[in-house]
C-alpha cells in the first residue's frame, strides 16, 4: 500500500504524463496554430526544449508569425495530408499486421481502435472529422486514460488506479507502440522544416521513456496495490 | 460476405439428417464413396456458353478475401484462335478444382504432398470423422488450408498441376517457429459462406449464371441437374481440366462449342503454370 | 537530442500542462463522453462484429445499378447487387464489385486544398471548408454584384438524377447559365438524331421479349450506358431462349466474341450498311405487315399526311443508290451478308437493333442514327414489346429549388459561331469538347471563376497537350475549383480542390432507364460517412447559395433527397423514404409501350392560344410561344416546348412528343429542320472529308472500352487496374508485319495534331487497316495505380510492393483532335486517320 506522499506523487506523475500526451495530441491534430506557436515560443517552453536539445532553429523564434504559420501549414499538408507524397498519420496505414489487413484507411486497426475507444464508454465527437485511429486521437485517448488514473490515485487510496494503468499499457502495447515510433522515423526523414522533425524525435523519445516508466512504475504499483 | 441470396435448401450443407452406412473409401471411385456418407459432395459447374469474360467473379473474390495484387483465387482466361475475319474468342473461368484425388490415395496431389496434412484437430462432419491439416480434404470434398498449421514448405504449390495456389505476401504464418514465413492462399470454395448456407461469392456475383455451386450427392440440386443434362461426370476428358493428371477435378465445364480444345498451358513447367494463373486483359 | 530523464520529463510535462491550459483550441476534441469501465474486472475491448446491409446504388458508371453495401464496424467490406431490383436482378459488374476501394483509395483527397506554387506544380496547402466555401462564395458574389453572374463557369462531367437536379439548380440560383456538360463526348449524336425523329432521347431494347438481337458498334456485354441491366438479359435471351445475336464491330470485342455471328466492319461505315439494309428490305417488300402499320405514324415525305404507299415510294427513291454492293465497297462487309442480315432482321419479329457509340462517333454521326431509326421503323420494330422502345425511368418529384433568372456567356458551349469551322446546326447536347478552345478563342475576361465537378477537361477531351496549355493559362481561367475525389489529371491544374464524397458516402434519388419499360424508382444512401473532410458537392453548393442570402428548404443534399422521395407519388404511398431506405427500390408494375398512340382529349386543343400548323400537322400553343399569328411551327424558336398534339387521320394523338427540336408527333424520318439547315431531309451518306484521300499506309484509329474500367475514372482502383493496367494498341498481323512491328514492340502513332508512343499488341482480333486503342489508360496523375505516382513514403499500402505493372498506358486522346459531327457536333472519337510505325 502506498502512503499519502506516494499517492500524491503518483497522482502528480500521472498528471504530467497526461499533459504530455495532451500536448502531443494538440501538435498533431492540425496545422500549427497561432495559439500554439505563441505558447511554444514562450520562455518556459522554450527553455524546456533547449534542455531537451530540441532545435527548432533560429528562424522559428525570429520569423514573422504569419509567415511561419503559412510555412508550417504547407509543411503539415505536404507531410500528413497530401495530395501525393505524404505520411498519413493513421495507425491503419502503418501498422503492418500479420493478416495483411492494413495499409489503407479504415482497415482492421481502425476498427480495433474504434472498438477500444467505444468499449471504454467514450464516443467520437460528432463534429470531429478525423478517423478513429488518427495519431492525435490515440494520444488523446492516452491523455484521458491517464487523467482517469490520476483521479483514482486521489481517492480510495489509489485502489483502482491499477485498473487504468493496465488499460494504458494495453493500448500502448497493442496500438501506440505498434506504429508511432516507425511513423516518427518516416516524419524525421521527410520533414523539411525543423518543427515536425524535432517533434517527431521528441515523440519517439517520449514514448520510449513512457514505456519504461509505465512498465517499471506499473510493476511497482501492481505489487503495492496487490499487497494491500 | 452476405445473405442476399441463399443456396437453395437442398444445396446447403446437411448437418443432421439420415445417417448412411459408412463406406470404406479405399478401392471405391471417389464419387461413389462420397455418395454413401450422407455428407454433401460440393461441386462447381462452369457454363462456358454463358461466360462473357466480365471478371465480376474475379473481383468479387478479390473483395471477399482482400486478395493481394498479383495473386488470384479466381481468374478468367481469354482464349483466342483462328484468323481474321473468322477469328474466335472465348473465356475460361478457372479456380481450384477441389479435386477428389486419385483413386488409390483418395486425396489430390496438394494434400498428398503436404507434410502437415493431418496435423490438425479431429473433426466430424455428419457421421464422418476427419483430421484437419495445413492442406487437407474435408469429407464434403473441399480442399482447405489452415495457416495455423502451415509450415511454409510450399510443397503444395509445387504439387498442384493447375498452379492455383500462391504465396500470400501479406499473411504471416502463425506457427511459433515460422512467424517470419509467408502463408499461402487459394480458392476455398468460399467455405465460410457455404457453411452458413450462402453460395460462394463468385457464384453470387456472376451476372450470367455461368457459375453454379452445389451438392452433387443431391439429385435435385442445380449442379446435379446440370451434370446429368450435359453428362459432365461421364466424359471428364471433355469437361474437366488436365483430365490426364488423374486428379478428378470437381469443377466441371459445360462446353458444347469445344472451347477447352483451344485452351492449354504448359502445366508440367511450374513457372509457366503459375504464370498462367493470372487474370490479365490486353 | 538529449535523453529524456525523469527530471527534464517533469519540466516538459509542466510546460505541456501550461500550453494546454492556455489554449482553448488545444483541448481534446475528437473524443467525447467519460470513461466508464468496470474497475473490478480486466478490461477487454469488444470484438463483436456489427454487420449491416444497406440498400444503395452503384455509380462506378452511369448505369447506376441498385446494390447492397455490407458495412462491418463502420467499414465498408462488400458490395453486391440488389436482388429486389427489376433492372439489375441482383447483379452488378466487376467495376461495381470493386467500388469499395475508391473509398479507401490511398491517393484519395480528404481535405480542401489551396494551390500555393505555380499552377500545375503540385504544391498545396490544406484550408478549412469555411475558407474554401467562403472563397468561392465571395468570388461569385463579386460577379453578381457586378451584374455579370455568367462569368462563373460550372462544368460537370457526371451529375445525374438528384445530384444533377440539385447541384444544377443551386448553380443556376447564383445567376449563371454558363453550364457545361459532357454529352458531346459521350453519345450526343444518338440523342440529337432521336430528337429529330421520335423526340426525347434514349432507346431501350426490350430484350426480355425479343427474338433477334442485331448489334452495331456496341460492346454491351462489357460496358454500356445501361450496362449490367441489359447485359445479363442478353445472355439469358441468347442461352436460355436461343435468341440469335449478330454483332457488327470494328474489332473483336467480348460482345462480338459471344455473338452467334461476328461481322467485322470498317470504321465509320455502319451507316452505309444501315442504308443498304433498308434498301434490301424496301426492295423485297419486307416492310409489309408491322412495318407498314408503323409507317402510318412516320413522316417520310414533305407531307405529313401522305399515304403509306407514297411514303414507301419516296423512301425507295431516296434509297435507290444505296445498294448492298455500294455498301460492301465502303464497309468491307460482303453484299451477300448485308442482304442476309437485312432479311433476318426484317423477318424475325420482334427484333432489337442496338447501335451505340461506334457508329455515331464519326463525321456522319447524327445522320447515322437517323438511318438506324429508318431501319427500325420500316420493320415496325419501334416502341412495341421486343423492339427498340422509348426509354422509361423513374419520375421523381423534387423539393423546391430556388428560381432565378440566369445569364450565359455565348459561343462557348455549342461549338464555333455559325460560318466558322466546327459550327453545328443542331448542338442539342452542346459540344463540350470545344469548350476549352472556345474559351481560348474568346480570350481573357470570359470567365472569372470556373468550377469543375467530377470533370476532367484535360483528359476526357481530345488533344491533351493543347488542353493542358489552355488550363494552365491563368489569364484565360483566373480561378479554377476542382471538385474531385482523387488527384485527377485536371485537378492537378486547379487553384482550389474541394474533396468530394464518393458515391458510397452520399444520398440520391435515382432514375436510370429500366429495361423492363416499367421505370424503377431507387435510391442511393451513404454506406459510410465521408472519409476525412470529404463532402458532397451538393451540400457545398447549398451552402454557397445560402451564404449568398438565398433560402432553401434544406441544408444538405441528404435532406433534399429525403424530402423529394417523401413527396413523390407512388413512392409516398408505399412509405416514402422509410420504405426506400429499407428496400432500396420501388416500381408500379406497369410496362409502358406504344406511348405515341395515346389519344389527347379534344379539350386540349381548345385551350387559349392553341393553333393548328398545317405544314406540321401539329397543334401547338403559339401564344405561349410568343409567336405571331401564322408563324410556322417549325421555324419558331423553341416551339416544341408548346407542342400539344398531332393530328393523324381523324385522331388526335400525343404522338412522338418533341424535345429540344421542333418536330411533329410523327416519327420524322424525313426532317423539315434538317432540310432547312441545308442537308437532305432523309438520312444521307457523305464521306468524311478527312478520310477522302487516305493513302495505302494510313490507318483508322478507333478507341474502345473494356469490362474492368470506366472511361478515365476507375484507374486508381487497384483490383480493376491490375487486370487491365495499360492499353496496348491492337494491330492486325498483316499491318504489323508490313511495318516490322512485333507483339509488344514500342510504336509511334501519328495524327494530324500529334504523335504518341505506345506498345503494340499484334492480334487477329484487330481489323486490317485499323489500330484500336482503349481510352482508359495513360493518366498523368490520379494516383499510384493509375499513373505510378504514389506517395514515396513507401509502404502506406500493403499492396504497393505487389504492384506488378510498370507501364501505365498511353492515352489515345493525345492524338485525337476535337471535331464534331456535321449535324449535332458530337465528338468524332473514331474517325481519326493515323500513321503507325515502329519506334
Ligand atoms: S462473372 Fe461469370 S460471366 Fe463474368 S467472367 Fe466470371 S464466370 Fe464469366
Ligand atoms: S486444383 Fe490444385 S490446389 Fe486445388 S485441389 Fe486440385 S491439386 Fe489441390
Ligand atoms: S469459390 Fe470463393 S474462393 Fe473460390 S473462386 Fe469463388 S469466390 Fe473465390
Ligand atoms: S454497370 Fe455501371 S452501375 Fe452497374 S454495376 Fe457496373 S459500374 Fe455499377
Amino acid at each position: 500500500m502506498k502512503n499519502n506522499t506516494e499517492l500524491k506523487e503518483s497522482a502528480e506523475h500521472a498528471q504530467q504524463r497526461s499533459n504530455v500526451y495532451g500536448f502531443l495530441a494538440a501538435v498533431y491534430r492540425k496545422e500549427l496554430s497561432a495559439e500554439l506557436l505563441v505558447q511554444i515560443k514562450d520562455s518556459p517552453f522554450r527553455e524546456v526544449l533547449s534542455d531537451l536539445g530540441v532545435n527548432l532553429g533560429k528562424e522559428f523564434f525570429s520569423a514573422p508569425e504569419e509567415e511561419l504559420i503559412e510555412n508550417y501549414a504547407i509543411e503539415y499538408t505536404r507531410l500528413f495530408l497530401g495530395p501525393g507524397k505524404h505520411i498519413s498519420p493513421h495507425e491503419s496505414i502503418h501498422y503492418e499486421r500479420d493478416d495483411g489487413d492494413w495499409g489503407t484507411h479504415w482497415s482492421a486497426s481502425t476498427v480495433e481502435v474504434k472498438k477500444f475507444v467505444e468499449s471504454l464508454g467514450l464516443n467520437y465527437s460528432e463534429t470531429d472529422r478525423s478517423m478513429p485511429d488518427h495519431i492525435s486521437v490515440e494520444f488523446e485517448l492516452m491523455q484521458k486514460l491517464i487523467e482517469k488514473e490520476k483521479e483514482e490515485w486521489e481517492v480510495n487510496e489509489g485502489k483502482d488506479a491499477l485498473h487504468y494503468i493496465k488499460i494504458e499499457n494495453m493500448f500502448m502495447k497493442d496500438h501506440i507502440l505498434k506504429w508511432i515510433p516507425q511513423f516518427c522515423d518516416k516524419v524525421i526523414a521527410e520533414a523539411e522544416l525543423p518543427f515536425y522533425k524535432e517533434i517527431a524525435k521528441l515523440t519517439k523519445k517520449f514514448l520510449e521513456f513512457d514505456k519504461k516508466e509505465t512498465s517499471v512504475n506499473g510493476e511497482e504499483d501492481r505489487q503495492k496495490v496487490e499487497q494491500a | 460476405m452476405s445473405k442476399t441470396k441463399k443456396v437453395s435448401r437442398r444445396d446447403v450443407l446437411k448437418t443432421g439428417g439420415a445417417v448412411a452406412a459408412a463406406a470404406t473409401v479405399t478401392g471405391m471411385p471417389a464419387s461413389i464413396a462420397e455418395a454413401a456418407t450422407g455428407n454433401p459432395r460440393w461441386a462447381f459447374v462452369v457454363d462456358l456458353r454463358r461466360c462473357v469474360g466480365c471478371r465480376t467473379c474475379t473481383i468479387s473474390c478479390k473483395s471477399e478475401f482482400n486478395v493481394p495484387l498479383g495473386r488470384w483465387r479466381a481468374v478468367i482466361k481469354t482464349v483466342d484462335w483462328g484468323k481474321f475475319p473468322t477469328a474466335r474468342r472465348a473465356f475460361v473461368p478457372r479456380l481450384c478444382n477441389h479435386c477428389a484425388g486419385e483413386s488409390d490415395t483418395g486425396v489430390p496431389p496438394c494434400v498428398e504432398k503436404c507434410p502437415e496434412a493431418k496435423s490438425g484437430k479431429r473433426m466430424k462432419l455428419g457421421n464422418e470423422r476427419y483430421r484437419t491439416g495445413a492442406t487437407y480434404k474435408r469429407p464434403d470434398g473441399m480442399i482447405l488450408v489452415d495457416m495455423d498449421l502451415c509450415i511454409g514448405c510450399y510443397k503444395c504449390i509445387d504439387a498442384c498441376p493447375y498452379g492455383v495456389r500462391y504465396v500470400d505476401p501479406n499473411v504471416k504464418l502463425k506457427r511459433p517457429d515460422r512467424e517470419k514465413d509467408l502463408g499461402i492462399g487459394k480458392c476455398t470454395f468460399c467455405e465460410h459462406r457455404v457453411d452458413q448456407g450462402i453460395e460462394p461469392s463468385c457464384v453470387q456475383a456472376c451476372p450470367h449464371e455461368t457459375r453454379s455451386f452445389g451438392d452433387m450427392n443431391d439429385p435435385g440440386s442445380k449442379v446435379s441437374k446440370l451434370i446429368k443434362e450435359f453428362g459432365l461426370d461421364k466424359k471428364r476428358a471433355d469437361t474437366t481440366l488436365l483430365p490426364d493428371e488423374g486428379t478428378m477435378p470437381h469443377v466441371f465445364y459445360i462446353d458444347p462449342e469445344g472451347v477447352l480444345d483451344h485452351y492449354s498451358f504448359d502445366h508440367k513447367n511450374q513457372e509457366k503454370r503459375l504464370a498462367e494463373y493470372r487474370d490479365n486483359i490486353i | 537530442m538529449a535523453q529524456l530523464t525523469r527530471r527534464n520529463f517533469m519540466k516538459f510535462a509542466v510546460a505541456s500542462g501550461a500550453v494546454l491550459a492556455a489554449g482553448e483550441g488545444m483541448k481534446s476534441k475528437a473524443l467525447a463522453g467519460d470513461i466508464k469501465t468496470q474497475t473490478g474486472r480486466d478490461f477487454s475491448p469488444t470484438t463483436k462484429k456489427e454487420r449491416k446491409a444497406i440498400p444503395s446504388a452503384c455509380w462506378q458508371c452511369v448505369s447506376r445499378d441498385s446494390m447492397i453495401g455490407f458495412v462491418e464496424d463502420g467499414r465498408l467490406v462488400k458490395l453486391e447487387g440488389q436482388p429486389k431490383s427489376i433492372r439489375g436482378n441482383g447483379h452488378i459488374c466487376a467495376r461495381g464489385q470493386a467500388g469499395l476501394t475508391s473509398v479507401y483509395d490511398p491517393d484519395r483527397i480528404l481535405h480542401p486544398m489551396k494551390r500555393i506554387g505555380p499552377r500545375g506544380s503540385g504544391q498545396w496547402k490544406r484550408i478549412s471548408w469555411d475558407e474554401a466555401v467562403g472563397e468561392l462564395t465571395s468570388r461569385i458574389k463579386k460577379l453578381r454584384d457586378a451584374g455579370t453572374p455568367e462569368k462563373f463557369l460550372y462544368h460537370y462531367g457526371r451529375a445525374k438524377a438528384s445530384s444533377g437536379k440539385l447541384i444544377g439548380g443551386m448553380v443556376k440560383a447564383t445567376g449563371t447559365g454558363s453550364i457545361g456538360n459532357h454529352t458531346g463526348v459521350c453519345e450526343s449524336a444518338k440523342w440529337t438524331a432521336q430528337e429529330m425523329t421520335w423526340g426525347g432521347h434514349f432507346d431501350n431494347w426490350d430484350i426480355d421479349n425479343t427474338k433477334y438481337m442485331l448489334i452495331f458498334g456496341s460492346n454491351i456485354l462489357e460496358t454500356h450506358t445501361n450496362h449490367m441491366s441489359v447485359a445479363h438479359r442478353i445472355m439469358h435471351a441468347k442461352v436460355d431462349r436461343g435468341v440469335k445475336m449478330v454483332t457488327f464491330d470494328v474489332r473483336m470485342s467480348n460482345t462480338a466474341a459471344k455473338s452467334d455471328e461476328y461481322i467485322p466492319i470498317k470504321q465509320g461505315t455502319d451507316m452505309a450498311v444501315f442504308l443498304a439494309m433498308t434498301k434490301v428490305i424496301l426492295d423485297k417488300g419486307l416492310y409489309k405487315g408491322a412495318g407498314e402499320e408503323f409507317l402510318e405514324y412516320c413522316k417520310c415525305t414533305e407531307k405529313h399526311d401522305d399515304s403509306v404507299a407514297n411514303k414507301i415510294a419516296a423512301l425507295k427513291k431516296h434509297y435507290a443508290n444505296y445498294t448492298p454492293a455500294w455498301a460492301a465497297q465502303i464497309s468491307g462487309v460482303p453484299a451477300s451478308t448485308i442482304e442476309r442480315i437485312a432479311v433476318e432482321y426484317a423477318t424475325t419479329k420482334p427484333a432489337v437493333l442496338i447501335a451505340y457509340r461506334g457508329p455515331v462517333t464519326t463525321y456522319n454521326g447524327t445522320d447515322c442514327e437517323r438511318a438506324r431509326q429508318v431501319l427500325s421503323s420500316i420493320t415496325g420494330n419501334v416502341d412495341a414489346p421486343g423492339t427498340n422502345c422509348k426509354a422509361v425511368g423513374a419520375g421523381w418529384s423534387s423539393a423546391a429549388i430556388p428560381k432565378a433568372k440566369t445569364k450565359k456567356v455565348k459561343d462557348i458551349f455549342d461549338g464555333a459561331p455559325k460560318g466558322e469551322p466546327e459550327s453545328y446546326p443542331f448542338p442539342t447536347h452542346h459540344a463540350s469538347h470545344q469548350v476549352l478552345d472556345r474559351i481560348k478563342a474568346k480570350g481573357p475576361g470570359t470567365f472569372d471563376v470556373a468550377v469543375w465537378y467530377c470533370y476532367t477537361p484535360v483528359f476526357a477531351n481530345g488533344n491533351h497537350m493543347r488542353n493542358i496549355e489552355i488550363v494552365k493559362d491563368e489569364k484565360l481561367l483566373p480561378f479554377v475549383v476542382s471538385c474531385d475525389t482523387s488527384y485527377g489529371d485536371s485537378t492537378h491544374y486547379a487553384d482550389m480542390i474541394m474533396p468530394d464524397a464518393t458515391y458510397l458516402e452520399r444520398y440520391d434519388w435515382e432514375d436510370m432507364v429500366d429495361p423492363t419499360q416499367i421505370g424503377e424508382f431507387y435510391i442511393r444512401q451513404a454506406l459510410v460517412k465521408p472519409l476525412g473532410e470529404a463532402r458532397d458537392f451538393g451540400d457545398v453548393m447549398i451552402e454557397v447559395v445560402n451564404r449568398l442570402g438565398i433560402k432553401t428548404d434544406y441544408k444538405t443534399k441528404e435532406e433534399y433527397v429525403k424530402m423529394s422521395v417523401d413527396m413523390t407519388p407512388g413512392v409516398k404511398e408505399a412509405g416514402g423514404w422509410a420504405y426506400m431506405a429499407k428496400h432500396g427500390v420501388w416500381n408500379d408494375g406497369k410496362a409502358k409501350f406504344y406511348s405515341y398512340k395515346k389519344e389527347v382529349p379534344a379539350s386540349a386543343i381548345k385551350e387559349d392560344g392553341v393553333v393548328y400548323d398545317e405544314q406540321a400537322g401539329v397543334y401547338w400553343n403559339a401564344k405561349k410561344a410568343h409567336a405571331k399569328p401564322g408563324d410556322s411551327y417549325f421555324k419558331t424558336k423553341n416551339a416544341y416546348k408548346y407542342y400539344v398534339a398531332t393530328k393523324m387521320g381523324n385522331k388526335l394523338l400525343a404522338g412522338f412528343k418533341p424535345d429540344k427540336i421542333n418536330k411533329s408527333g410523327y416519327m420524322e424520318l424525313w426532317s423539315q429542320v434538317v432540310k432547312d439547315a441545308g442537308y437532305n431531309a432523309l438520312p444521307e451518306w457523305i464521306p468524311a472529308p478527312n478520310q477522302k484521300n487516305m493513302g495505302p499506309n494510313d490507318m483508322h484509329l478507333t478507341t474502345y472500352k473494356v469490362c474492368v474500367q470506366t472511361h478515365s475514372r476507375t484507374q486508381n482502383n487497384k483490383w480493376l487496374t491490375e487486370i487491365y493496367p495499360n492499353n496496348h494498341a491492337w494491330i492486325n498481323p498483316k499491318d504489323a508485319s508490313k511495318r516490322g512491328i512485333g507483339d509488344g514492340d514500342k510504336i509511334k502513332v501519328k495524327s494530324s495534331i500529334a504523335e504518341m508512343e505506345t506498345y503494340a499488341h499484334v492480334t487477329e482480333n484487330a481489323q486490317p487497316g485499323h489500330i484500336h486503342i482503349s481510352h482508359h489508360m495513360g493518366h498523368y496523375q490520379y494516383g499510384r495505380y493509375a499513373s505510378g505516382k504514389r506517395a514515396p513514403e513507401g509502404r502506406d499500402d500493403p499492396d504497393d510492393k505487389n504492384i506488378h505493372w510498370k507501364w501505365h498506358g498511353s492515352h489515345p486522346n493525345q492524338v485525337i483532335p476535337n471535331r464534331g459531327d456535321r449535324l449535332g457536333g458530337f465528338q468524332r472519337w473514331n474517325d481519326t486517320v493515323v500513321q503507325v510505325r515502329k519506334a
